[in-house]
């Protein structure tokens, strides 16, 4: 007899959200269907209804409703799942808040999707990181594979620590592509995700209120355990990923690093960039150049010591953010001069905000970017990387010309 | 993490912000303005049928398939629902508050499936005796119906009948493409079968007073009918048959066979059976009417079958003279208008002067009206015009023995109709013959409209249809022309049902309530609302599915109470 530990599926990343879920035997879904994240709600949906996934499917009127649903589902201890993107996640802001600081296990997908205006459907960071005080940890995901290894580890990261997790996926660089990826057998899952027993949690016979008043005198406090989980979450994802390895021959952490040995100048990436990054660098490296790759694949918790101890040689470093604070910069780029500030020989930093909005980042890019910043020896804080012209000279329309002079 | 010197956190704050005592402490129901009351509200289906048939209880157990639960609520009510389901025109399904989110509940169709389901299963006789006896006159469905349900109380019933067989206006008149002779055969088997017992061939008045009929009964129950048949009034009107006689004989076999044209004079159920019969044996019909489509009492479906059938319709059109030529009949016709309306509300026909014109045929019936016949009732139980008198919520008359109901009452009505006069009657006579006080008067609660419905928690479901004979067959033919459906489809229709004003423990009330002030009771309890913590948000009155919670106004409660 043959067991089948596995099975190579071509899955597109939406596709793989879905059997992660499934495999994560979740118990409740609500969701709100939006591009380009529609396909998660949709096949879920189907496998419910087929009686794949003993899970209990809400329907609901909006993303905001779907996070108070979520928030009742896991409140009362269930493995709880819902899925959205951009604008949807933008409506979720409050329940966000809520779901975080009950200390809810929620798993969240999101497919990364640019805000309007103007009307955008394609990928870009900024409708996650819009969301990062809100308590949730973030994971951004390289692959189709490590989405469903994603959603997977969530869980097991989650339950330890009752926060909730957020699962990004860029969209449709991941969400609409697809690509071999390997579906474990259920009852590998299973040992390695077993059934959750919430340590808190609503009983009917012993009402208890979730979230109620806490006056002056507690509050800062429950901030603080808020954060606490957060630093001990740190380690737990390094923990998971190593168990992950050992069950499924895959691991993960905070951040991965390739090429990094000798590297001068490092590059600094989020999600499915890292792909095109990765086999330009390479190519960069077969022609000498002292090149190395770091992808941040955790925002929340941000992992300030591993970034410190992988960028301890660096001579330089270029930050790709495909998002943007405005009136700041990328928000990577800020955050990883905050955490080389303390240090006493720190490399110079530069960052580049590009891809905003689905816009293609190419092998010419990067290779682009890591001639560019190696000119740039004291760093340049926010360079817009792909725009056709430096920022000075993108043309001002007539009429605005003289407001700003 | 750049967070190293954390300050301790107090030993009494759990992880998480959940409060450390249990929330009945907060009696939220101080803050109570309002407060939801649960209470069952009538469906308009139950409203609108004769017989108030619980239809909402009756769909909810046939929803899951329960077959006796779901006849034991119908039967309670209706006690031929195999018969009902084939003549009654279905009021309740006018007002179906589906009708308004997408079709109606076919509420005949399901009526009709439990009906054949049930037909030769019912008739078990009573557990117990009372030894009282009573005489039924007359073997129409008040008749029956009031055997049925008097038996079950445990008397002795004797029904007498005029006619060789039982059964009244179902078996002489409804044509059998209507309703087939053995399903009336079996209804009644089934009143044998619990021990009715039945005299046919005797007519009371004629062969036996009605007062001797007190020598071996306690009470007499009679509803013997509306058979008079009033004549056109005009001239030459001996040439016209009548219209109950030419259906008895259709039925009994004697008439077999019409031709050429035939004149149907009347716009009512007998003038509309006559005329689909007359197709069906061969002639072609041409109804009279002295009013309009509009106007006409007959029901409504049964006048599209007729013109589907190709009977023809002359509106506006009176016959005042009848008249042999050559072995024809020779009518004439004057033209009607409407003038101001009469005491029905209906606008009264007025001859158009000078308008009379020939109208060539083979042979003509008429159908203008059937009367009551009273010779054989006391004096004391009629009134001035000689018509009989009874109390509409039990029969009773001045006569403490005797009791009426049916169309001897009301004229020509119903089956259901005459049905649900035979039911209160024979309550009204069991708690006579049990020495107990005549019942309050039924009172309905107050009826929920769609409004009261949560239509979120319906699907979107099409209709059943019952399968039917297509017309190019049907109108060559006596066979049944609508048929039945089966239990899967009887199922999936019932779970159409809304179930409106019934409380089914959905728990939704439960679910929704954000103070948990919804206690379930027992498995099929109404749920009660704990006013210790109610708040008075009204989630729960939103949420119902079937509008049974209703918002008030707390002063107003305390004021009642
Ligand atoms: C052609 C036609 C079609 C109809 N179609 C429909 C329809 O589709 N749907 C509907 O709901 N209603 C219909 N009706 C009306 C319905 O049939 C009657 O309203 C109903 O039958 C009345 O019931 P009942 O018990 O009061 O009287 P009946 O049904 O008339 O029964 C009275 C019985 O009493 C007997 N009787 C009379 N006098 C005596 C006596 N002195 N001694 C002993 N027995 C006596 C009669 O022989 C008869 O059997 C129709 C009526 C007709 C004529
Ligand atoms: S939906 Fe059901 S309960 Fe409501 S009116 Fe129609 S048949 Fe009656």
């Amino acid at each position: 007899m043959t067991i089948a530990w596995t099975e190579s599926r071509v899955l597109t990343g939406n596709e793989a959200v879905a059997e992660g879920v499934c495999l994560a035997r979740v118990q409740t879904i609500a969701a709100y269907p939006i591009t380009p994240q529609t396909q998660i709600v949709e096949r879920l949906a189907e496998m419910v209804a087929r009686g794949e996934l003993a899970a209990r499917f809400v329907n609901v009127e909006s993303e905001h409703s779907a996070m108070a649903a979520c928030f009742a589902a896991a409140a009362v201890g269930a493995r709880t799942f819902t899925a959205t993107s951009s604008q949807g996640l933008a409506l979720m802001h409050e329940m966000l808040h809520w779901t975080a600081g009950a200390r809810l296990p929620i798993v969240m997908a999101n497919v990364n999707r640019a805000l309007a205006p103007p009307w955008s459907v394609w990928a870009d960071h900024t409708d996650a990181l819009s969301q990062r005080d809100t308590g949730w940890m973030q994971v951004y995901a390289e692959s189709n594979q490590e989405v469903l290894d994603s959603i997977l580890l969530a869980y097991a990261v989650s339950e330890r620590v009752l926060l909730p997790t957020m699962v990004n996926l860029d969209g449709f660089l991941l969400s609409h592509t697809a690509e071999p990826v390997e579906v474990y057998a259920g009852h590998r899952v299973d040992l390695f995700l077993p059934d959750f027993e919430a340590p808190y949690r609503l009983r009917p016979g012993e009402p208890r209120a979730f979230g109620g008043l806490a006056d002056p005198g507690r509050y800062l406090e429950f901030r603080l355990r808020l954060q606490q989980a957060m630093a001990r979450a740190a380690g737990v994802i390094e923990e998971e990923g190593a168990r992950f390895a050992v069950a499924f021959g895959r691991g993960y952490g905070l951040l991965h690093a390739e090429m990094m040995e000798d590297a001068e100048t490092v590059l600094m990436v989020v999600g499915s960039m890292a792909t095109t990054a990765r086999a330009a660098i390479a190519q960069l490296r077969r022609e000498g150049r002292r090149v190395g790759l770091l992808r941040v694949r955790v925002m929340r918790p941000f992992p300030f010591g591993a970034i410190r101890r992988a960028l301890r040689g660096a001579r330089r470093v270029a930050v790709l953010d495909r998002n943007l604070s405005p009136g700041h910069h990328g928000i990577l780029h800020a955050e990883v001069k905050s955490a080389l500030f303390s240090e006493p020989a720190r490399p110079s930093v530069s960052g580049y905000v590009l891809g905003l909005g689905g816009r293609d980042v190419r092998p010419e890019d990067i290779a682009g970017i890591v001639a560019d910043v190696e000119r740039r020896e004291g760093g340049e804080d926010l360079i817009w990387w792909g725009t056709g012209a430096p920022p000075s000279e993108i043309p001002v329309p007539a009429e605005r010309r003289e407001a700003l002079a | 993490m750049s967070g190293s010197g954390i300050p301790a956190v107090p030993h009494d704050l759990p992880e998480v912000p959940l409060s450390s005592t249990d929330t009945r402490a907060n009696r939220t129901g101080s803050w109570r303005h309002v407060r939801p009351v649960i209470a069952e509200k009538a469906a308009p289906c139950h409203k609108a049928c004769l017989l108030h048939a619980p239809i909402p209880q009756v769909m909810t157990a046939l929803a899951r398939g329960d077959i006796p639960a779901a006849g034991a609520s119908l039967l309670n009510h209706n006690p031929f629902p195999a018969i009902t389901a084939r003549v009654c025109p279905h009021p309740c399904q006018v007002g179906c508050n589906r009708g308004r989110y997408d079709e109606p509940i076919n509420i005949r169709a399901v009526e009709r499936f439990l009906g054949d389901a049930l037909l030769h299963r019912k008739g078990a006789p009573p557990d117990v005796s009372t030894g009282r006896r009573v005489a039924v006159v007359g073997s129409g469905p008040a008749g029956l119906a009031a055997a049925f349900y008097l038996r079950a109380r445990g008397h002795d019933v004797t029904i007498y009948e005029r006619e060789a067989e039982p059964g009244g206006m179902l078996r002489d008149a409804i044509p059998a493409y209507r309703l087939p002779a053995e399903i009336l055969d079996a209804e009644i088997e089934g009143l044998r079968r619990m021990g009715v017992v039945f005299r046919c061939g005797v007519e009371i008045g004629s062969d036996m007073p009605l007062a001797d009929l007190l020598a071996a009964h306690d009470v007499v129950f009679a509803a013997t009918g509306a058979h008079g048949e009033r004549g056109l009034g005009a001239p030459g009107e001996e040439h016209l048959t009548r219209g109950l006689e030419f259906l008895r004989g259709v039925r009994r076999g004697e008439i077999t066979s019409a031709s050429g044209t035939v004149a149907v004079v009347g716009g009512g159920n007998v003038a509309i059976d006559v005329a689909r019969t007359l197709v069906r044996l061969g002639a072609r019909a041409v109804v009279l009417y002295r009013r309009t489509r509009k106007e006409m009492p007959a029901i409504e479906e049964e006048v599209e079958h007729a013109i589907a059938d190709g009977v023809t319709f002359e509106f506006l059109t009176l016959p005042v003279v009848a008249e042999r030529v050559d072995g024809h009949l020779r009518l004439t016709l004057v033209t009607m208008q409407l003038g101001e309306p009469d005491r029905s509300g209906r606008r009264r026909p007025v001859p158009v002067p000078g308008s009379e014109h020939s109208f060539e045929c083979d042979g003509a019936i008429a159908a203008i009206g059937e009367v009551a016949e009273t010779k054989f009732l006391p004096k004391e139980v009629l009134d001035e015009q000689g018509w009989a008198r009874a109390d509409k919520a039990t029969g009773a008359t001045a006569e403490g023995w005797l009791y009426l109901g049916g169309d001897l009452i009301t004229g020509p009505a119903t089956v259901s109709e005459a049905i649900a006069w035979g039911r209160r009657a024979a309550l009204a006579i069991d708690r006579r013959l049990r020495g107990e006080p005549p019942a309050a008067p039924e009172r309905l609660l107050p009826t929920v409209s769609i409004k009261g419905i949560n239509l979120d928690y319906f699907r979107r479901a099409p209709r059943t249809v019952q399968p039917a004979l297509p017309v190019e067959t049907r109108r060559l033919t006596f066979e049944e022309e609508i048929g039945g459906i089966d239990l899967v489809q009887a199922m999936e229709e019932a779970a159409r049902c809304f179930v409106c004003g019934t409380c089914t423990v959905c728990a939704n009330c439960w679910a929704f309530c954000p103070d948990a002030a919804i206690e379930l009771g027992a498995e099929d309890a109404i749920p009660r609302v704990t006013l210790d913590y109610c708040k008075g948000c009204g989630i729960c009155v939103v949420e119902c599915p079937r509008g049974i919670i209703a918002l008030v106004d707390e002063a107003k409660v305390e004021v009642r109470a």
